[in-house]
This record gives structure tokens, sequence and C-alpha cells, in this order.
């Protein structure tokens, strides 16, 4: 209905770019006289080489950038507000506005203070504890890191905002968050701390028993749609429902409405939100499996819980409320021109927010559930309900009726 | 000369070199959670290997359910071994 900000694609306009480039290095060496060295940088393996990298260059920034800071500032300005309060207020002023004039530099929207926190976590000391396992206490923080950013090398903003096309992506997006869990119990041992090793454990036995209920709601919508494609998957619910202007997305096919809920719980859970958050409670254990960090690892154990929220909320709105589609399958025209309501990263985007929103909003209002409630609730509720959910889609695809 | 290289051959033998040797490292390392760490990369390892081999359903497959299950491995190697087990060495309490 409404076209890609991107065209032709990220790789495509990356190969353009390096190309300019390349051609100003190749004149440069020619004004050097060095034609040799010139005509090598243009030759197609290292213009492929460079594309690639300025890609991949481009797709960190934007995710880590730009998503992971705009993240981290929705949900402190939001839980400030249901708290009642204003939150951050750090912010660089525009030097020609009456507020900087004045010299008040803390009534801005606070959009910097979780880069000054960067800044201070870079310069804190890193702390290895005396009895701690070097290697796995050093190996566990780039084990999370690593996975998490993997998620971005196949996981598709639009049509053509993507790095890589592969025709498994809901599968490699699924991979790289399931090695999240054998990262925490890493960390969590290896500090050799009594806290850090109960979080470990109840990270590991609660991300165990909700992976499986997430997965199987994937199967569900995998069996619905007959494909592991995250692009086809969008085309597939992009068509009508029923007739009507309104795009079919997974979500209102009956079987798939519970299917939503339980995955939406299961990410929750994953991410270690507050109903979920046994593993760091603060209460009991100082800062859960976390707690012997310090600086920047500890920065990016905790930062990258809302890249991987971002990466979660992005995999459920692919899954279930149809990736990057509108809300409404007609596009309004203009003397026969289609005018595109949004282009459809923003479609995507605001999804994701959102989703991102209500996770943070039932986060910060209601209270912690116990750790037995918490495995009960996994193992004897959302699992037997998935399977339902599987049955009723395969059900509903033998008939045909969605 | 030209001299052509098969990145492929060199993926395998990186991929086969690393995998032998944490496969060796598995089996012989004596703290728990070193094992399991290493048993961890061997998979992974095994995983690159499908891919050089053109199987990616297999590949990932093979890191969600087998390394994925390390987890699992590890919580009951932890419950159902001695503590001391994995502490000896750095550790001033164990002395």
């Amino acid at each position: 209905m409404t076209g890609s900000l991107l065209t032709p694609s990220l790789v495509g306009l990356c190969r353009s770019l390096t190309e300019i480039l390349l051609g100003i290095v190749k004149a440069l060496f020619d004004a050097l006289s060095l034609p040799g060295v010139g005509s090598w940088f243009v030759s197609p393996g290292v213009v492929v080489f460079f594309t690639y990298l300025i890609a991949c260059l481009v797709m960190v920034i934007w995710a880590m950038l730009i998503n992971l800071l705009t993240m981290l500032w929705v949900e402190r300005k939001l839980y400030s507000r249901i708290q009642d309060r204003y939150g951050i207020m750090l912010s660089f002023p525009w030097p020609w506005s009456k507020r900087y004039k004045r010299g008040i530099t803390n009534m801005g929207w606070g959009f910097l203070q979780n880069v000054a926190d960067g800044v201070k976590l870079l310069q804190k000391e890193n702390m290895t504890p005396a009895t701690a396992d070097k290697l796995l206490f050093h190996a566990a923080p780039a084990l999370l890191v690593s996975s998490t950013v993997m998620v971005f090398a196949v996981f598709p903003f639009s049509e053509n905002f993507y790095y890589a096309k592969v025709s498994l992506g809901v599968l490699f997006i699924l991979a790289a968050l399931s090695i999240g869990p054998f990262s925490i119990i890493l960390a969590g041992y290896s500090a050799n701390n009594k806290y850090t090793l109960i979080g470990g454990l109840r990270a590991a036995a609660m991300m165990l028993s909700y992976e499986i209920p997430m997965i199987l709601c994937v199967i569900a919508v995998v069996v619905l749609n007959g494909t592991l494609d995250p692009f086809e998957m969008v085309a597939i619910q992009e068509r009508p429902l029923m007739g009507t202007i309104l795009p079919s997305w997974n979500v209102f096919s009956p079987p798939q409405m519970l299917g939503f809920v339980i995955f939406f719980i299961a990410i929750v859970a994953e991410l270690e939100r507050i109903p979920f958050d046994i593993p760091e409670a603060d209460a009991e254990l100082v800062e859960g499996w976390t707690t012997e960090y310090s600086g920047m690892r500890f920065g990016f154990l905790y930062g990258f819980k809302w890249l991987r929220q971002f990466a979660a909320s992005g995999l459920l709105v692919v899954l279930f409320l149809g990736g990057w589609n509108g809300p409404i399958i007609a596009t309004p025209e203009l003397l026969g021109y289609p005018i595109p309501i949004l282009p459809q990263e923003f479609w995507l985007l605001i999804k994701i927010y959102v989703v991102a929103m209500i996770i943070t909003w039932i986060s910060w209002s209601i209270p912690r559930v116990r750790a037995d409630q918490v495995l009960k609730i996994g193992w004897s509720r959302l699992i037997p309900l998935a399977l339902l959910t599987i049955l009723g889609a395969a059900v509903f695809k033998t008939m045909g009726w969605f | 000369m030209v001299l052509t290289i098969d990145w492929e051959l060199v993926l395998f033998l990186v991929f086969s070199v690393v995998e032998v040797a944490c496969a060796i490292l598995t089996v012989t390392s004596k703290r728990l959670v070193r094992a399991a760490f290493w048993l961890f990369l061997t998979l992974v390892t095994i995983s690159g290997i499908y891919i050089l081999l053109r199987a990616e359903f297999v590949a990932l497959i093979q890191i969600l359910v087998y390394a994925g299950a390390v987890p699992v491995l590890l919580l009951f190697g932890i419950m159902l071994t001695r503590r001391k087990m994995l502490e000896e060495g750095e550790t001033p309490e164990a002395k």
C-alpha cells in the first residue's frame, strides 16, 4: 500500500556510496601517479567488501546508536510519567533558545541523558572480582552483545531496509535470541558470588521455561502462513480481511489471538521485565546476575536489554501485527497518483515502539510474581495453551477459514 | 601468477580446527562451567560447517536446539555435582 523510504535497498544505496568514495580515492592515487593502486581500489572484490562493510556500519549505528538510545529514553520518560514526575531532563540546549541564554540546561527533553550515562560508564573502572573465572567473566558480555546485534543482520525494517535477505529469517532471529540465556548463566556463574549465582540460575530456569511457548507460538504462525521468511510473512498479512479495507494481520485469526497473548507474555519474561524479573529482583538479589560487573561491561549487560526488547518487539510485530503494513489497505489517490500515508519504516517503528511502551507500562504498574509462580505459569499454563494454538492453527489452515 | 584463495576451504579449516580444539577442551576441562562453554563453542562451529555445506536450516536448528540446550545441561550439571569441583584453584575458600 505504501512504499518504502529506502529505494532500491540498503546494500544498493551503500554500493553507490562506496563507488563514489572509491572513485575519489582512485582520483587521488591517479593524481599521485600511482594508477595501479587506484585501479585496485575500484576492482569488483574491493568494492563489494567496502559495500558490505558500510552497510554493516549503517545497520549497527541505526540499531545501536539510534534505536537503543531512543528505546532507553522512551522507557525512562514513560515510567517517570507513570510515577508522576518529569524524569530525565538534562539536555544540550539550542544556543539561541531563551532557556540557554538564562543558563538553564536541565529543563529539556533529556534525550542526551543516556549518552551522558554511557560516557560515565566508559570512564569507570572495570573491576574483575579476584575469585572470578576470568575467561568466562569477560566472555559473557561479549556473547550477549554479539548475539543481540546478530539479530539485526536479518531483521527487516521494510521491503528494502535490511542487511541480508535470508529465507529463514524468523528462525535466525530466534536462534540469535536463544544464545542470550547461555551468556546470562555464564555471567551469573563466573562471578563466583552468591547473588549472581542465584540470579543466573533463576534466569536460566525462567528462560528455558518461556522459550518453549515462544517457539511454539512461532510454529503456529508458520503453520498458518506456510513460510519462515519474514518478507513473505508480511506479504501474506497484506491481503484484505474478508473483503474489508482492513489487512488480515495474523492477530485477527482466532487461534493467533491466543498465540499473540502467549508470545507477548513470553517475550516479557525473556526480557526479564518486572512481572517476571526474578533473576534480578533488586530487593532480594542486589542486582541479580549483573551484580559483579562494573563500568562499560555493566552498561552492555544492562543497556542491551533494551536492544533485545527492540528485537523481540520487532519479531512480535512481524509475526502478528503485519510488519510494515499500515492498518488500512486502501491507498488514497490524488489525480491518479497514490499518496503514501507513511513510509513502511515509520509504520514498523511506530508499532515496535507502541509494543515496547505497553511492555514498559505493564512492568512499571504491577508487582513481581514469585519464583515458583513464574515457573508454574510457564510450564503448566503457557505451554498447554501454546499447543492448543498450534492445533487451532492447523485446523484453520486445513479448513481454509483464514 | 594469479593467486586465488578458496575462502570456503579456509573457513572450513578454521571452523574444524576450532571445533576439534574446543571438543578436546570440553572433555579435558576440570571446571564444569568452562566445559559447558567449550561445548557451546563446539556446537556453534558445527553449525558454521553446516552453513558451508549449504544446509542453513540444519545450521539454525543446531544453534536453536543444541546450543540452546547447553544451559539445561549446565543447570543439571550444577545441581547434581559438588560445588567444590568448580571453585578449585584460584579461590581462597577452597584452599
